[in-house]
């Protein structure tokens, strides 16, 4: 017979000014197993803490029920407590009293007592149960798998192998460095795109412990956390050689796949069917490129540049809704740029708020003070482009003039074209990374868990996660490769014991569970010559869906098998 | 059909002595501000606004540059350092080039070398005139004196009526406002209020009104000196009162200018940190003015003016270049176009 401890939570007055405590303290008291129930003021204090693990010992507990807040709160604190009291944290079961039944009911006191009562009960006979639980050990492969090569990439790649654990960098193209290997002068920097991207790579280059894969494509993985084995795909390097494929095997995998520049559509503000019109990305390498005191495009020279700004971006709901971020900054440094390269340059910037955040807004006052002219169009008047025969016009209404119409002859015209997600999604796919609704690789909490996904074992770095500039990049590529060494680091992972369990005798093999599961655990073995179908316990989460689908019943979840299930719906009837 | 926009006209205002007003990220702040600035008649943001995208018919049709009397608040408020204040000078600068038909303001504020060539062409002119007439003093009193009322009347009518014709075709005409005739008798007070009382500078926010006061002190005595040396004969005149009340006025221009002079050698307040040449020539012109007409009379009466004649002929040369310069052409007009064109804004208000 389990001696169950119950305590039952004020939360100040969160709890006992519409529930009645000491009435839900009295109807408990004698439910069978329950040899101690108090109430607190607050249970999740110090003292009370205290009180608890003393009482573990002194009544020789063995299930202890806290009915207070909601678990997300202070699962894990109860959990620990009962652990201090040298019981299996498992044991530890929460009732929700607070926003089940207090909050909810504030209008009706006697109901919340009522339900109170109710949610405390269930939680006594789940108690009733509750079984000691020990996390899984598993190996852990001490090799880390980099995808993507850009700036990203090679920053986690580096900070991996620093911490003398093995790296292989996959890059698809058949050289590192992405599109800021593609880049000239960089904003707030002195350094060039290009140069930055070599000084990293022949930095890890001569490393012992990063192999570096160029032209090579990840094509299949298998596994989970600490053991992954993914199938590799090495483009032949010189014609008539063999396609390679090998095998690697990792503990975990940094995802730093990039970005890719909108491309606006044919006719989108003029582009293609107006020589004229270019984007961001090719007038930045035209910045670069060209030499001389004149800034020449297709023979002509260059006077007047009109800049339309978020094309691609800060769209309507169905487009891209986001804005790239680094777009503001990079137009208005590169048109210093080139004001400063280049004679008789006026800049003309048609944009919809500048969003230099941060110190770039020094490149703003920069640009302000050389004199370069804003105009601020709604993205419902968008910038309008006509010709004259002989010169592009672009037509705005600027709200800073109070809605007056503008216009200005163009030499060239710039769309500052953002960043979209890669058309190619096949390694979010092949890892089933969730993307967010932008179509970007989603984290675990925006502000909590920034680098982590749901899938353990895999971290996103850089701007296949969102639009980023350079910094905030590396920022994201040494957080992610810190996290996945954690992963790996010791050599041995704990996973949660909270997961499935297939009776072996009753499945049958029928592939709904299969189907059920989102997260790929569950796979087809062969039994003794029978199929049947087990869970590979690195990967489930234990979220429950493969349970109820199950024809002949043989799927439990651990920590919350039929029975115990059962008997708390049975007291809340 | 759309405003065309002139991305080099700030450069050409930058001659006129616009400081960084591309600085500006239409904030706003100098508009809220402004003492002057109503919901209405709102500036100096639209101004800035305006010059930063060189919209040059919009500007010349604008009578907001004159209902500012640069306070400087604008300025020292800007986040941006964009200088509003002094981008409503320059305006005025720019608009009075563009009011005068003979186009010589725009050449003189532009061309520092120009003006100083031409100032001494005037001394040149003054010493051939005054050897012509072989130094004689008695001549050369009668000849200044004769000056000073051709120059006034000749200026009027050659230079203001046409220019101020020409303003009020820019910004009455031009912008199609309908007043009705009665309305220009009706409100020719303002005009005359605005022209001897500066009523508006008093509205402007700092507190002891002592600039106002200055400003009215300056040009009640300026126009009395002008009445006394013009109209009384000063130099010549045996009447007592009008040598007393000549010294009087002569010495109260010399210590406000010498003021003026000395405030914008120290730079201390946001409207004379950016003296332009026009500003320095005004002023010290005027102190000369002062100086000269003082010691003349004072020469006269001490009988020293018949040995010293290059008094005299200094006096004459000061006044030839101020009433040929200066004022046709320099920032003495500003006095008489902001006149006129707060008369215009109330015509305005008027329109049917
Ligand atoms: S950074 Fe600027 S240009 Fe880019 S999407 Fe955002 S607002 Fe638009
Ligand atoms: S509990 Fe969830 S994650 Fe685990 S096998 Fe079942 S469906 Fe998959
Ligand atoms: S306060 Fe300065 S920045 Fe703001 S609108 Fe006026 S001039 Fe522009
Ligand atoms: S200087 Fe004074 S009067 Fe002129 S715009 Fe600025 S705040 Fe207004």
């Amino acid at each position: 017979m389990k001696r169950i401890g119950v305590y039952i939570c004020h939360c100040g007055g969160n709890i006992s000014d519409y529930v009645d405590v000491e009435e839900v303290r009295k109807s408990v008291e004698h439910e069978e197993g329950v040899v101690l129930a108090k109430t607190t003021m607050f249970a999740c204090s110090d003292s009370n803490q205290n009180d608890m693990v003393s009482d573990i010992k002194e009544h020789r507990l063995d299930g202890v029920v806290v009915a207070s807040c909601s678990p997300k709160l202070h699962l894990v604190t109860f959990r620990n407590v009962t652990e201090r009291g040298d019981l299996n944290k498992y044991t530890y079961v929460h009732a929700n009293i607070r926003e089940q039944a207090s909050w909810a009911h504030s209008d009706d006191k006697p109901g919340a007592t009522g339900k109170a009562i109710h949610l405390v009960k269930a939680a006594i006979a789940k108690s009733r149960y509750a079984e000691p639980l020990y996390p899984n050990q598993i190996e852990a492969e001490k090799i880390i798998a980099v995808i993507g090569a850009g700036v990203a990439g090679l920053k986690a790649a580096a900070s991996i192998s620093d911490k003398n654990i093995n790296v292989i960098l996959i890059e698809k193209e058949d050289r590192v460095g992405g599109h800021t290997a593609e880049l000239g002068d960089l904003f707030m920097s002195d350094e060039k795109g290009y140069d930055l991207i070599n000084r990293i790579y022949n930095d890890i280059a001569q490393r012992d412990n990063v192999t570096i894969l160029t032209g090579s494509e990840v094509i299949s993985s298998k596994g989970s956390i600490g053991n992954f084995t993914l199938k590799i795909r090495k483009r032949p390097q010189n014609i008539g050689d063999p396609v390679e494929t090998m095998e690697i095997k990792v503990g975990s995998i940094v995802v730093a796949t990039g970005f890719e520049s909108y491309i606006p559509k044919e006719g989108e503000f003029d582009y293609v069917v107006n020589e004229n019109v270019i984007t961001l990305p090719e007038f930045k390498l035209l910045v670069d490129k060209s030499t001389g005191d004149k800034l020449i495009y297709k023979g002509k020279t260059i006077k007047n540049i009109v800049y339309i700004y978020c094309v691609g971006s800060r769209q309507n709901e169905g487009g891209n809704t986001y804005c790239s971020r680094f777009c503001c900054t990079s137009v208005i440094h590169t048109a210093i740029e080139a004001k400063k390269k280049f004679k008789n340059i006026y800049n003309i910037h048609l944009n919809r708020g500048i969003r230099t955040y941060g110190k770039q807004e020094l490149l703003y006052a920069e640009s302000l003070k050389m004199g370069d002219i804003y105009l601020q169009f709604d993205q419902t008047t968008p910038p309008e482009i006509t010709s004259n025969g002989k010169n592009s016009i672009v037509t705005v209404t600027d709200i800073l003039s109070a809605g007056k119409k503008m216009s200005v002859e163009a030499d060239l015209i710039v769309l500052v074209t953002g960043m979209v997600p890669r058309s190619d999604q096949s390694i979010g796919t092949m890892f089933k990374i969730p993307r967010g609704r932008d179509k970007f690789y989603n984290e675990i909490h925006m502000k909590l868990r920034p680098v982590e996904t749901v899938i353990d074992g895999i971290t996103i770095a850089g701007t296949c996660q969102g639009p980023k500039k350079i910094s905030e990049s590396v920022n994201s590529a040494l957080s992610a490769a810190t996290k996945s060494f954690s992963y790996v680091s010791k050599g041995t992972l704990e996973t949660d014991p909270i997961i499935a369990v297939i009776n072996e005798d009753s499945c049958s093999w029928c592939g709904k569970c299969l189907e059920a599961c989102p997260f790929d655990a569950i796979e087809k073995i062969n039994l003794n010559n029978r199929e049947i179908a087990a869970v590979n316990s690195s990967v489930c989460k234990g979220c429950g869906m493969c349970a109820p689908v199950c024809p002949p019943d043989a799927i439990n979840l651990i920590g919350y098998r039929n029975e115990e299930i059962i008997s708390m719906i049975d007291v809340l009837a | 059909m759309a405003t065309k926009i002139n991305p080099s006209f700030t450069d050409e205002l930058k001659k006129y002595g616009a400081v960084n007003m591309n600085a500006c990220y239409n904030c706003g702040t100098c508009t809220a501000v402004c003492s002057l600035s109503t919901t209405d008649e709102s500036f100096p943001r639209e101004m800035v606004r305006l010059s930063a995208l060189g919209l040059e018919e919009d500007i010349k049709t604008s009578l907001k540059p004159w209902e500012c009397y640069y306070c400087g608040e604008c300025t020292t408020s800007c986040p941006q350092q964009a200088n509003p204040g002094e981008l409503m000078m320059s305006l005025r600068r720019w608009l009075t080039a563009k009011y005068d038909w003979t186009g010589l303001s725009g050449l003189l504020y532009k061309s520092l070398p120009l003006m100083i060539l031409a100032m001494i062409l005037i001394f040149a002119s003054v010493l051939y005139f005054a050897s012509s007439v072989s130094f004689d003093l008695g001549q050369m009193l009668h000849a200044g004196h004769n000056f000073e009322m051709i120059a006034i009347g000749t200026i009027f009518i050659v230079i203001f009526i046409p220019n101020l014709l020409r303003m009020w075709y820019f910004t009455i005409l031009k912008t199609k406002t309908n007043v009705g005739i009665k309305y220009y008798f009706t409100s020719l007070s303002e005009l005359f209020v605005q022209m001897f009382t500066q009523k508006r500078l008093r509205d402007c926010d700092d507190a002891d009104h002592f600039r106002w006061v200055e400003h009215l002190v300056l040009v009640l005595s300026y126009l009395s000196l002008l009445f006394t040396t013009v109209f009384l004969n000063w130099f010549t005149t045996e009447n007592m009162f009008v040598i007393v009340f000549g010294y009087l006025i002569s010495f109260v221009v010399f210590v406000v200018t010498a003021h003026f002079v000395s405030d914008r050698l120290k730079k201390n307040k946001s409207l004379n940190k950016f003296s332009q040449p026009s500003d320095w020539f005004f002023v010290i012109w005027l102190l000369l003015m002062g100086v000269t007409a003082f010691l003349v009379r004072l020469f006269i009466d001490l009988n020293l003016l018949e040995s010293n004649k290059w008094l005299y002929i200094a006096h004459l040369t000061i006044l030839a270049q101020w009433a040929l310069i200066i004022v046709p052409f320099g920032k003495w007009t500003h006095f008489l176009y902001r006149s006129f064109g707060l008369y215009f804004s109330k015509l305005k208000t008027k329109k049917s």
